[in-house]
Parts: structure tokens; sequence; C-alpha cells
């Protein structure tokens, strides 16, 4: 095992989480951006489930709720996400509503499984997944954001669509909620440690 | 690993990052429970047809206020309608009771004007009229036809029955003094009953004007009457001549009634005119059975008491008659008679007819109360009932025929005349009239034997000279007479002598004019006067 490399945090070493600066765990200051240094993120596992929790609660309103209510000639229409969907299938528009519900639908979900999956892997899960669970990490990061797509249509909509009596379009309490959804998710994401996937490979090998 | 490794505490230690969740918990549980708590209730309205209801579209609205949205439609069981189950807000609940009511509301152009223009675009919704009730309720049927009054409008709101449906319709104007102080807000016809039902409403403060004497008649269209007088023509304001509608008043003469209350049912009367002859409300029916002719009696025939008039005929009841089956024998004939309690001054009120029935009832079984077939026009030959009390009648029952009280009869009129005929025919037979003849004849026969006697004188001599002696005595009186003649000595004698006297009358006649002139005459001589000149004319 000595050819393979060693961990920073073996060497007593931890790094600046904002300037990335190696200094050791002794210092609590990071010498150069003067930043709280930390070997691992401090309570990353709680933090994240917290906030998958909170994205989680927050997902049932988002999707009950109406998210638009379209206004049109003083007829109140309220939609909520997944009735949208419907309606542009029905529609004919297939790729809009594949858009939607990938975006919707689909991300915020398979998002929040894949962290509680992730969460629970540190802890429990077969170590030498670690690299493909690394993969779904990059994974959730990436398309974390692609979800706020939902929350910027209706808010573009609403701004471009006022023609008073006409068409007036008003986004619902699920927007609120689901807007919650994805910044939680995010803070989730941003909160989880990686390294601890592999601290756990580290801990095994020894 | 480093001993200056920091030392990780794994106590279980709450860390206020939880707080997050729960605070998203707390929000959601909020927003679940109030909108649990503010569900408002979800009713059922019954509709004909779904025309114009769009589940998750049409709204109920109350005064223009959406209070709530139609959540599916779907078709009854047995196809006969449409169930709208709404959602309703929560603070509706307590205006849901079986006297609110739901219609739809379209655009509609119609005599009475054009109304729901705004549906055009927005669509047709569900409009809700509240009402005071007790209950609560949650299935309701909807209306077909807008109600023409807000349910809580001040006012009074009575049904109408007429027994065929004349031109009045929803939306007609109820009309006083041919002032519109209400209108007409549904008609139905009760199938049962074979009546024209129609609801009204009067609005405040004109309902005070209704009492329960009042009357209501149907003054659709021109009513056209002729007679010896000329023509006339009766109509009421051009929109009840064009769309039709309801007259009320109290009819002429009749005391004012007690105040009524909302709901009450009225009579329409086809016209003004069967009003007149029908101005009484409450009466009661009584059957009177009479065993001779009852030519001459019509209906609407008078009822009389003593000469004043307590009611009318309404039918001879031959029908009734016929159902209990012919029995020959001559059956009594049943005449149906309406008597009127409002038409002696008594009250026009149930009440009045009560007291009118124990009336009767005491009279026929105590007081020999009767009924009798009078002829009221011995020309016309038009008969009339009279109700009387017969002293010389026992007590009697109130009999019964089908449904019906029966008065007990007695025969007057003709058919008592020719009783008393006969009676007055046996009494004149019973004269002892044989032996009257027989006395006459005795006397004719003493008045035979005086004649002879007077025969016998005259044949007598005597008795046959006496012309002749009576012819000589009238020549004497002629040769007497002859002597007075005008060309006797007499008569010549007598001309001499007047005619002397009358030249001696004629010139004293002179001498007495001239002593009347100038008396001394006789003494003085006349001395003639110049004659008169007339004077000239002097300017």
């Amino acid at each position: 095992m000595s050819d393979k490399p060693k961990t920073a945090a073996s060497q007593g070493l931890a790094s600046c989480h904002l300037c990335l600066k190696l200094v050791s765990v002794d210092v609590h200051v990071c010498p150069r951006c003067g930043s709280a240094i930390h070997l691992r993120k401090s309570n990353s596992l709680e933090r994240t489930l917290a906030f998958l929790v909170t994205a989680s609660i927050l997902y049932i309103p988002a999707n009950l709720l109406p998210i638009m209510i379209t206004d049109q000639l003083g007829q109140p229409t309220e939609s909520t996400i997944i009735g949208g969907v419907v309606l542009l299938i029905d529609m004919g528009s297939m790729p809009i509503a594949a858009v939607i519900f990938f975006a919707s639908v689909m991300i915020p979900v398979s998002k929040l499984a894949m962290m509680y999956y992730l969460c629970w892997s540190v802890r429990h899960g077969p170590p030498e997944t670690a690299r493909q669970r690394t993969v779904f990490y990059r994974i959730t990061e990436f398309i974390g954001k692609w979800s706020m797509i939902d929350v910027f249509v209706v808010a573009i909509l609403v701004a471009l669509v006022n023609l008073n009596n006409l068409l007036v379009i008003r986004p619902g309490t699920a927007t609120v909620a689901f807007a919650g959804v994805v910044i939680a998710s995010i803070l989730a994401a941003e909160s989880f440690d990686p390294r601890l996937m592999w601290d756990q490979q580290e801990d095994n090998n020894e | 690993m480093s001993e200056m490794q920091p030392s990780i505490s794994s106590g279980r230690k709450f860390n206020a990052i939880w707080i997050i969740p729960l605070v998203a918990l707390v929000a959601g549980v909020s927003i679940v429970v109030h909108s649990y708590m503010t569900e408002g209730p979800t009713i059922t309205i019954e509709f004909k047809t779904a025309a114009d209801l769009k589940p998750g579209k049409t709204k109920i609205k109350l005064l223009d206020v959406d209070v709530g949205l139609v959540e599916s439609v779907v078709i009854k069981p047995d196809m006969s309608s449409v169930i709208a189950t709404v959602k309703l807000d929560q603070n509706m609940r307590d205006h849901l009771n079986k006297n609110t009511r739901f219609w739809i509301v379209r655009a509609s152009v119609g005599a009475g004007g054009v109304s729901g223009l705004g549906t055009i675009l927005a669509g047709a919704y569900i409009k809700m009229a509240p009402g005071d009730g007790a209950g609560k309720q949650k299935a309701f049927i909807g209306l077909e036809s807008p109600p023409q009054t807000p349910a809580d409008a001040p006012g009074i709101r009575l049904t109408l029955f007429s027994d065929r449906a004349g031109s009045v319709s929803a939306g007609n104007s109820v009309l006083y003094n041919g002032y519109a102080v209400g209108r007409v807000e549904t008609m139905t016809f009760d199938a049962d009953k074979r009546q024209a039902r129609y609801e009204i409403f009067i609005d405040a403060p004109y309902h005070e004007l209704v009492n329960s004497s009042t009357r209501f008649w149907n003054v659709s269209g021109i009513s056209l009457e002729t007679s010896t007088m000329g023509i006339k023509i009766r109509t009421g304001s051009l929109d009840t001549v064009l769309l039709g509608g309801v007259a009320f008043a109290a009819p002429p003469g009749v005391p004012a009634g007690g105040p009524i209350e909302s709901g009450k049912e009225f009579k329409l009367f086809d016209s003004y005119d069967e009003i007149l002859t029908n101005p009484y409300r409450f009466g009661a029916y009584y059957v009177v059975m009479f065993k001779q002719s009852l030519r001459g009696l019509a209906p609407g025939a008078p009822v009389e008491y003593r000469g004043i008039q307590i009611g009318r005929v309404e039918r001879l009841l031959m029908k009734e008659l016929a159902a209990g089956g012919l029995t020959g024998g001559g059956a009594s004939i049943p005449v149906l008679i309406y008597i009127e309690p409002g038409r002696i001054e008594l009250a026009d009120t149930q009440e009045s007819v009560d007291q009118f029935k124990r009336v009767v009832k005491k009279g026929v079984t105590r007081d020999g109360m009767r009924a009798t077939l009078e002829t009221g026009n011995l020309l016309t030959g038009k008969k009339l009932i009279s109700i009387d009390y017969f002293a010389d009648k026992g007590p009697a029952e109130l009999g019964q025929f089908d449904q019906y009280a029966v008065i007990p009869t007695i025969e007057t009129g003709v058919a008592r005349l020719q009783q008393q005929a006969s009676d007055f025919l046996a009494k004149l037979n019973a004269l002892p009239l044989e032996e009257t003849v027989a006395e006459a004849n005795n006397v004719l026969g003493n008045a035979d034997s005086t004649l002879a006697a007077l025969n016998l004188l005259l044949a007598s001599d005597e008795s046959q000279a006496l012309p002749g002696e009576l012819a000589s005595t009238l020549a004497d009186l002629r040769d007497v007479l002859a002597g007075f003649s005008q060309d006797s000595q007499v008569q010549q004698g007598l001309g001499a002598s007047v005619n002397t006297l009358s030249t001696t009358l004629q010139s004293l006649d002179v001498l007495i004019r001239q002593l009347s002139i100038k008396p001394n005459s006789i003494i003085f001589p006349v001395s003639h006067e110049a004659d008169p000149v007339p004077e000239a004319y002097s300017r």
C-alpha cells in the first residue's frame, strides 16, 4: 500500500475551503485568505440531510399547489406542474412538455434521490463504488441549477404577459415552494463533502 | 493518525441546521392545515343540462363576487339531469339552506331586456341567492330561469293559481291601479292539480296593499266587450298588453281583510269582471235537493235569504247523481250552492264561514230552516233558491251528498201553487152544490107562474080597448093646438099690437136721447156747436 498516494489528512494537513491552501490542521484560520480551516466540512452529512429533508418537504406543496395562474378574460386558470405537463402533451407540444417534465420533475427527484443515496453510502455503501458515487456527485452538482428553469419560466412569463384584462399570468404559491426545493437541494449539494466517501475508503484500507 | 488531530465529539447534540427542515415542515403543515381549515363546503347542484358548465372554470357568484368553483359535472345515473359538484368559499357555509337558490347566468335577449352580456366573453356562471331558512343543505336543485327578485329583497312573495294558463309568464309586471309594484317570477304548471301556478313578488312598501280580501286577475291583452251600450275596451298598460301581466285590487264594497304572510296562495281570475261576480274569497258549499222541475235554475242563479243574496248556484250535480246509479222512481236532483258570508257584511274569513256553518246547522236541526225553489222573474222564468225559516216545519237533520252537507228543502213556487189549487178544488168539491141548484129551481118555478098571471091580465077586454081611447084623446089635443097656429085670428091681432108698440117706442127713443144730452132742452132751445177742426201740427 506504500505506493498509494498519501492523503493530506493523513499528513495532518487541511485545505482551506476558499483558497484551497494547504495548512496544518492546528491552524484554525487560513493565513492567506483568513477563512476558517476545517479538515472536512463541519457537520457535512447532517447539514446535507437537513437540506435534503427540507427540499423533500417543500417538494410536496410545490407539486400540489398551482405554480402559475393564468387570468384569461377574467377567468383564472390555475395550473400545477404536472397539470401543465399534461396540458402540453394534450396540446401536442411534446418537446416543451419533455423539457418541463425533466426540469421540474425528473431533475429534482433524481437529484434528491442521488443525494440521499450519497449520504447513506458515506457510512454504509460498498467502498468499491466510491468512484461511481463521485460521478453521481458531479452530475448532481451539475444538473442542480437547471431545475430552477421552472421558476425562471414562471418569472419571465409573469413579467412578459400582462395584458391587463385580456391575459395576465400570476405566480402561484408553488413557485415559492419550488424555488425552496431548488435552493435547499443546491445547499444540500454544497454542504456535502465528497471527500467523506474517500475517507471511508482510506479507513477501509488501513 | 497524528496526536494533534482534534477529537471529534460524536455526542448526539442538536444541530441548529435542523431548524431549516423544521421550518419547512411547519410551513408545509400550516399550509395544509390552513387549507383544510379554510376549506369551504362542497355542494351539489342539479341542472337539467350541463350547458355552459365547465368544470374548474365556471364560477359561483354572489352579488358578483366569486364564492366558489364548479369542480366536476357528472350525469345523474338515471340520465335525467346533470349534477355539478361545487366548492364554495368557507364563509358561504352559513348561507346554505333550503331557501338558497342557484341558477345559471347566460347572455339572454328577451322582451324583458338584454342581460348577462358579460358572460359572452367570460363564460356563464352560476349565481347564488342566499336564503334565510333553517337547516343546512348540501344538495340543491338549480333553477332553470333566474328568479326575478333577490331572495332577501323587502316585499312579499305570493303564489297565484289559475285553472288555465293565460298569457301571463315569468317576467310580467304585477300592477296595482295600473302601476307596476311587482313582477311574476316563475310560472309552472301543476299536472296533478291541473293548475298553472305563478310565483309573484310584490316590492315593499306596496306589499302592504295586499290583504286577505285582495283579488288578482289577468290583465293581459285587450278585453273587448260589445253590448247595447256600445263597445267597451279594457286594457292594462302597454307592456301588459304586449307581454301580459297581473293586476290586483280589493273588489268594490268588500271590507279590507287582515294582513297576510309571504307564500300565501291566491286565485288568479281571468278578468276583472269575474272578480266583480266573485268578490269573496271564503265560502261554503251546500247541496239542496229538489223533486220539482229545475227549469230556469242556471249556474250563477242567486241564493237568497229573505230576498238578500247570500250566495249563488254553482251547478247541478248530475254527474255525482249518475255516479250513484240511476234507481228510477224520480230521485231528487242535487244542486250545489255556494254561500259566501262576505255578502252579508261578515268578515271575508274562514272564521265567518265556520260561524255560518254553525248557524245553518242550528237552523236546520232546530228552527226549521229550509231551502225552497222560487221564481225570481215571472217573465223569463228564472229561478232562484231561497233559504228561510219555516216555523211549521219541525227539526230536521243536515244530510250528506257526496262530500257536501245537504240543507233540506220544501216545495214552493209553482209546485206550492199547484198544491194550493188542488186544496182549493177539494174544498170546492166539498160544497153542497146540488141543494143550492134545487132551491134555485124552486125560485124559477115561482117566477114562471107570476108571468102567466100577468099574461091573463093583459088579454082582458079593458086592456084591449085602451089603445082606441088613447087615439081619440090625442085627436082632440091636435084641434086645440091648431087654434094657436100662425094664420089664426089670435095670432094676427097679436102681431098688429106688437107693431104699434114698436113704432111708439122708436119715437120715444129720440126724445129720451135728446134729454140725456141736454136735459134742459124741453125748456131752452137747442144751440148747434161748430164742427171741430183739427189743430195744425206746430213745430
